[in-house]
């Protein structure tokens, strides 16, 4: 009867053994120098999701990728004598896969002091600047329209999750500013597009490549801000390191870089110049786990407090209608009841980030733009009533007829039986499996990130990428995580233990 | 009070009821008796609507019913003036004892809450039955679950109460404490239906008794008549 995909509660176990699997790369010792020579193959990572001009499917050339730094880690592969291998990643993610068969990350990796703490960085091969963009028709048109709070309140912008731009908006204080993070700078685009969100910000080269794509929007004041591009490498892999640091030395100073970059329209002279200047950055301090711990828990306790929303608006809302489209489908009209298993059949069918997505992102397209959080949860009750319904529809019919019967003879509607006889005894039944997926719909709010919506598992993997303290944070995660799942199934059991008494 | 007339129905390509013939006039107590699967249920079920017959007419408390499926209002009205009493009892399991009894008033006959549960109370004590108000169908014993579902069908005040073998379920200390309270019923003037294979309860209750066999009417008479052979 039911799904196995979802299991009993949240396991703070399995929750750490997955972060231990994603995050083993970062314990495990990458490929060295020599071991990258021997193979002939340097692995480079990127995000070809929405990732033009850095790299991207080639338009002319399905299945190929193209963009600057595909030609780039060609280049630096050939320096060190090989060949270049790309592996896809979420942007955000990328450098966790140094060390799992990645030897480094070229991605439009900003050179920042908490990455050169974390990681090897090699010298800049790129200088971008960021660029605020928004509709043609709408009033913004400059960073500093931002400091005093828009027509419906603070202004919405969105920015790629974990990119300098991201990081810039949460820190400007003076901006009456909500802060939207993506995972691609694309879908940032077509919200501000859709009208969804007021603003994107990101590097200016990204604009510049899409801004014909998306005719509506324009660069809302000039550029500012920015820094430098940097290849990633582990920090056991000192050598590699320094190779792929002088092959893009001799890149640039040969003028190739130059020629690359003219080619992709990225103004080689300007970049030749940019980099020669570049300060030195230094690496952050590591700061201790009292302090980080001090400074992380308010955000992963918000966190799970919109886990804690998510689940606890969705899931009576999937219970109201689970329950609608069972007793519709055992007992509604015969036009109805095809309609309703269409209905069952398709929602189950399909992934629930893909009809997040699509309330998400498609439902503005013809008209309906809901805010993240509305989208949210009526993707997560969507997907779960159909689930609920399942449930509920063999609720009702382990119900002996004899009680239907029985109300039936009084003169009693069906409707009326069903309400009064028929649905109590089916909703008591069905209480055990039904607190087991709220118990899941905990887990599952965690695919709410893909449509900007913050919750515990994105906020530990964006506090842990940027402190580098993954192990630790996971451990807190895993804790908040289990306070939430523990009462729930303290209830399921006495649930259980109820119906087995009675029964 | 009931007019059966040439009542037919084929299930499943077995005769279960064959052109019977069957009147109840008011404060009369029918009881029918016959072998198992003799169509004595199917009859009771015909007769308030639970199931639907292929030829002749069931008129009940001024009701026609007609062959074929029925509309649900016209259902309705039968229902409210038959009520029926079943083998396994068949108590609401979500609800108390005087809920049971209290939830068609409330809800068909629109009787306020208060109102419904002192009508309720005092049916329960009627039966015997007033100290388990509050007790849920399942700790209750068999023949308490059947005074209580006998006392759930009086307070819609039905004008005939059809019983399908009331005490078949019950072991004989508890069929006889269901017994008496029929047989209480039919002194008050109750009219009743009463589909049995215990013969001591159409004996004391009965004023006419039809015997059934092969969905056939093959004796209808006095107890005494009927019962002898
Ligand atoms: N749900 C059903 N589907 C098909 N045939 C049925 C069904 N219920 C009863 N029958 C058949 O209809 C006929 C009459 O059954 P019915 O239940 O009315 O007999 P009965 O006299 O009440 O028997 P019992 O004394 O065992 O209760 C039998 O042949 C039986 O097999
Ligand atoms: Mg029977």
């Amino acid at each position: 009867m039911r799904d196995m995909r979802k299991s009993g509660t949240i396991s703070p176990v399995a929750f750490l053994a997955t972060v231990a699997l994603t995050f083993a790369a970062v314990q495990t010792r990458a490929a060295e120098l020599d071991e990258v020579r021997a193979r002939g193959m340097l692995v480079w990572a990127a995000d070809q999701e929405g990732g033009g001009p850095h790299v991207f499917p080639d338009a002319d050339a399905p299945g190929q990728l193209t963009g600057f730094e595909v030609e780039l880690a060609g280049m630096i592969a050939a320096e060190l004598g090989v060949k270049a291998r790309f592996q896809q990643g979420q942007w955000d993610r990328l450098p966790l896969l140094l060390g799992r068969s990645v030897d480094c990350v070229i991605n439009g990796i900003e050179l920042l002091p908490e990455r050169k703490r974390d990681y090897r960085c090699s010298r800049p091969y790129y200088a971008y600047a960021l660029q605020l963009v928004a509709r043609r028709d709408g009033p913004i048109d400059d960073l500093e329209k931002l400091g005093a709070p828009g027509p419906g309140g603070r202004w919405r912008v969105g920015a790629l999750t974990g990119s300098a731009a991201e990081a810039l908006l949460r820190s400007r204080h003076d901006l009456e500013v909500d802060v939207i993070g993506y995972d691609g700078t694309i879908d940032s685009l077509e919200q501000v597009q859709s009208g969804v969100i007021d603003a994107a910000l990101m590097d200016d080269c990204i604009f510049n490549f899409y801004a014909d794509r998306f005719a509506e929007l324009r660069a809302a004041g000039r550029p500012f801000g920015g820094g430098y591009y940097t290849v990633l490498t582990a920090h056991d892999t000192p050598r590699l390191a320094v190779a792929i640091d002088e092959a893009i030395g001799r890149i640039v100073a040969d003028g190739r870089l130059k020629t690359l970059y003219d080619r992709w329209d990225l103004a080689g002279r300007q970049q030749v110049l940019a980099l020669r200047d570049a300060a030195e950055i230094p690496a952050a301090d590591r700061r201790s786990f009292a302090r980080l711990a001090a400074e992380a828990m308010p955000m992963l306790l918000a966190s799970a407090g919109m886990t804690v929303l998510l689940a606890c608006l969705a899931f009576p809302l999937a219970v109201v209608v689970g329950l609608g489209i069972a007793l519709g489908r055992l007992h509604g009209p015969p036009a109805l009841q095809p309609l309703l298993a269409a209905y069952v059949e398709v929602v189950r069918g399909t992934p629930l980030m893909l009809q997040l997505y699509a309330i998400f992102f498609l439902l503005p397209k013809v008209g309906l733009a809901l805010p993240a959080l509305v989208a949210a949860i009526a993707g997560l009750a969507l997907n779960y009533s159909a689930y609920e319904s399942e449930i509920y529809r063999a609720g009702l019919k382990a119900v002996p007829t004899g009680q239907l019967e029985a109300a039936l003879a009084l003169g009693m509607t069906k409707w009326q039986a069903l309400r009064h006889v028929i649905v109590p005894q089916a909703v008591r039944l069905v209480m055990p499996p039904v607190t087991n997926d709220f118990i899941a719909m905990f887990k599952d709010t965690s695919v709410c990130s893909a449509i900007t919506v913050i919750e515990l598992t994105k906020r530990y993997s964006v506090l842990a990428l940027s402190t580098g303290r993954i192990v630790e944070l996971a451990v807190v995660t895993a804790l908040l995580y289990l306070a939430m799942s523990w009462p729930l199934s303290i209830l399921s059991r006495r649930f259980e233990s109820r119906q087995e008494r009675a029964a | 009070m009931i007019a059966v007339t040439g009542l037919t129905k084929a299930r499943g390509g077995v005769t279960a009821l064959a052109d019977v013939d069957l009147e109840v006039r008011p404060g009369e107590v029918t009881a029918i008796v016959g072998p198992s699967g003799s169509g004595k249920s199917t009859l009771l079920r015909c007769v308030n609507g639970l199931e639907t017959f292929d030829a002749g007419s069931v008129c009940i408390a001024g009701h026609q019913l007609a062959p074929g499926p029925q509309p649900p209002r016209l259902l309705e009205r039968v229902r409210r003036d038959a009520g029926m009493v079943f083998q396994q009892f068949n108590l609401f399991a979500n609800l108390s004892a005087v809920d049971n009894v209290a939830l068609a008033p409330r809800v068909v006959a629109g009787m306020a809450t208060e109102e419904a549960r002192r009508r309720a109370i005092g049916l329960l004590d009627r039966v015997g039955l007033a100290s388990f108000a509050a007790a849920r169908p399942g700790t209750l014993s068999g023949g308490q679950q059947q005074r209580v579902a006998i006392a759930r069908a009086l307070a819609m005040e039905p004008k005939v109460i059809l019983f399908d073998e009331p005490t078949s379920a019950l072991d004989p200390a508890m069929s006889e404490e269901v017994l008496e309270v029929i047989v209480d019923l039919a002194r008050g003037g109750q009219t009743m239906v009463v589909v049995t294979h215990d013969h001591a309860l159409a004996r004391r209750t009965a004023t006419q008794v039809v015997e059934l066999i092969a969905g056939r009417i093959t004796r209808l008479g006095p107890p005494a008549a009927v019962l002898a052979g």
